[in-house]
């Protein structure tokens, strides 16, 4: 999985609906499966499955008249009712879409995408407006498409869930990529963090910054150096540091300092 | 074939949608007594009704539809499946086709048993003026819907072809009564060749024109829709 992330308005929607084929590319080249998604549509729209970032169904359709519309346009589609207990639709089926909540449309929505037995899936946004729980069942339904080897690009605004998921991915800001790599190659670049609120007065040991509040943030590459570093000293001159947080970089570190650099 | 599951789809919701079946299944049965106070004739009466099922059910319905699927994200949604772009443009006009078709059916049933109208001699000019009308009226809906921003809006933009189609191609008033030099403008309006050409089935009348004038309107409905026609709402 490929996870593309970035600040919003960054241009990951209109990247992903130029390799998804539905809008022609400005400049360069893209390939999918080895074809040009725009001009070669018809080699490989059967390969893959798209979820938009909103879903487009006609309101007064059930959600199995609106499932077997879509396998009608397929070569090779699933049976619906398997493609609607994948997303635990299946109690809905004959339910109007307009009577969904908008986290079942979204699952509606992934129904439709899996319905073609893809090759490639894009999901937009594939979790917005879900419960915790559907949250995480559809993490565990991508999780087993990895699994049978479906390639995923996926852009999402929760970082937790690219953490999670993605083996690869980008960072967007202003329509270019400021970030790449793993997980944990985009993460190592940031440094951690340690926050307090020391007593007024005190000169203290390491370099840091301090916000209007009096809260003193130290950055760090070595956070386990630092923190011992810290302590000691805080024990040896009996200095409380209220709100202790210290904390290694994570996705979110990452992007808020993409964010606050680009800023 | 794969549009036909759009067309399936769409007939559902054709069912569902009181104001289209409004305008395609009752409209259509009050115009029979204004056309029959203006001409009481078989042949042309059932002339004007075919002219009048083709600006009503096929075009006027069609630019709603389009724009309520367009707005509704159903075309981007469809567009990003197998369906080719004019698969999704059959399909999703299929159903106001089939509606058409079979209004007309009926009333060249009703005309026929109502009035001592005759059976065409050259049955084949029908055939083509229903077809290329039902084409080209298509189109011509997928252009007007490229720049119809909602459904209320249809009414508004879609005045300027059913006022020159309903006054000026001669559905309540024969070509023959107004000036030549008229006449010849009138003539050149989407929905009069398409009559002509229903008409000369029955009276021996030229086709060339007509034919020609159809399929310079499909041609320019043709590039319009390639040029003009929008997937996914304006934002």
């Amino acid at each position: 999985m490929f996870a593309l992330l970035g600040t919003n308005g960054a241009g990951k929607t209109s990247t992903v609906e130029v390799v998804e084929g539905l809008s022609r590319p400005a400049a360069g080249t893209v390939s999918v499966l080895g074809h040009d998604p725009f001009r070669e549509r018809s080699l490989v729209r059967p390969r893959v499955g798209v979820m938009l970032q909103e879903g487009g169904f006609p309101p007064d359709l059930t959600v199995t008249e609106t499932t077997k519309m879509w396998a009608g346009t397929l070569t090779s589609p699933r049976p619906v009712d398997e493609a609607l207990s994948l997303v635990d639709l299946a109690h809905r089926a004959s339910v109007r879409v307009k009577q969904l909540s908008g986290g079942e449309r979204r699952r509606l929505d992934l129904a439709l995408a899996l319905l073609g037995k893809p090759e490639v899936l894009f999901l937009d946004e594939p979790t917005t407006g879900l419960d915790p729980e559907s949250r995480r069942n559809t993490w565990e339904l991508i999780r087993s498409l990895l699994r049978e080897g479906v390639t995923v690009l996926l852009t999402t605004h929760y970082l937790e869930e690219a953490q999670a998921l993605a083996d690869r991915l980008a960072i967007m800001h202003r329509g270019r990529i400021v970030a790449q790599g793993t997980v944990s190659e985009v993460v190592d670049a940031y440094p951690a963090r340690i926050s307090f609120v020391p007593p007024a007065g005190v000169p203290l040991p390491v370099v840091s910054d301090v916000d209007a509040s009096g809260r003193v943030t130290v950055r760090t590459n070595n956070l386990q150096e630092t923190l011992y570093e810290l302590l000691a000293w805080a024990h040896a001159n009996s200095v409380e540091l209220s709100g202790l947080d210290a904390r290694s970089a994570s996705l979110e570190e990452a992007f808020l300092a993409i964010a606050e650099e680009a800023a | 074939m794969r549009a036909v599951a759009v067309g399936q789809a769409e007939l559902k919701l054709f069912w569902r949608n009181r104001t289209a079946l409004f305008n395609s299944l009752v409209l259509p049965l009050l115009i029979v007594p204004a056309l029959m106070a203006v001409d009481a004739d078989g042949e042309p009466l059932l002339v004007g009704l075919v002219g009048f099922v083709l600006v009503m059910a096929v075009y006027y319905n069609l630019v709603t539809t389009f724009v309520a699927r367009r707005e509704e994200l159903v075309l981007k949604r469809l567009r990003v499946g197998e369906l080719t772009d004019p698969e999704i443009l059959f399909g999703a006009s299929l159903p106001s086709v089939v509606v058409a078709l079979g209004q007309m059916a009926l009333f060249a049933v009703i005309v026929g048993v109502a009035t001592d109208a005759s059976l065409p001699s050259r049955p084949w000019f029908l055939v083509m003026g229903v077809v290329g009308g039902v084409v080209m009226f298509v189109l011509l809906a997928a252009a007007s819907s490229a720049f119809t921003r909602t459904v209320e809006m249809a009414q508004v933009t879609t005045l300027p072809v059913l006022v020159a189609c309903l006054i000026g191609s001669g559905l309540f008033f024969p070509m023959s009564v107004v000036p030549e030099g008229v006449a010849t403008v009138l003539r050149l309006l989407p929905l009069t060749p398409v009559l002509d050409l229903v008409r000369a089935s029955w009276d021996d009348g030229p086709v060339l024109r007509p034919l020609t004038v159809l399929a310079v309107w499909i041609g320019l409905g043709t590039y319009a829709v390639r040029r003009w026609f929008r997937w996914d709402p304006r934002r």
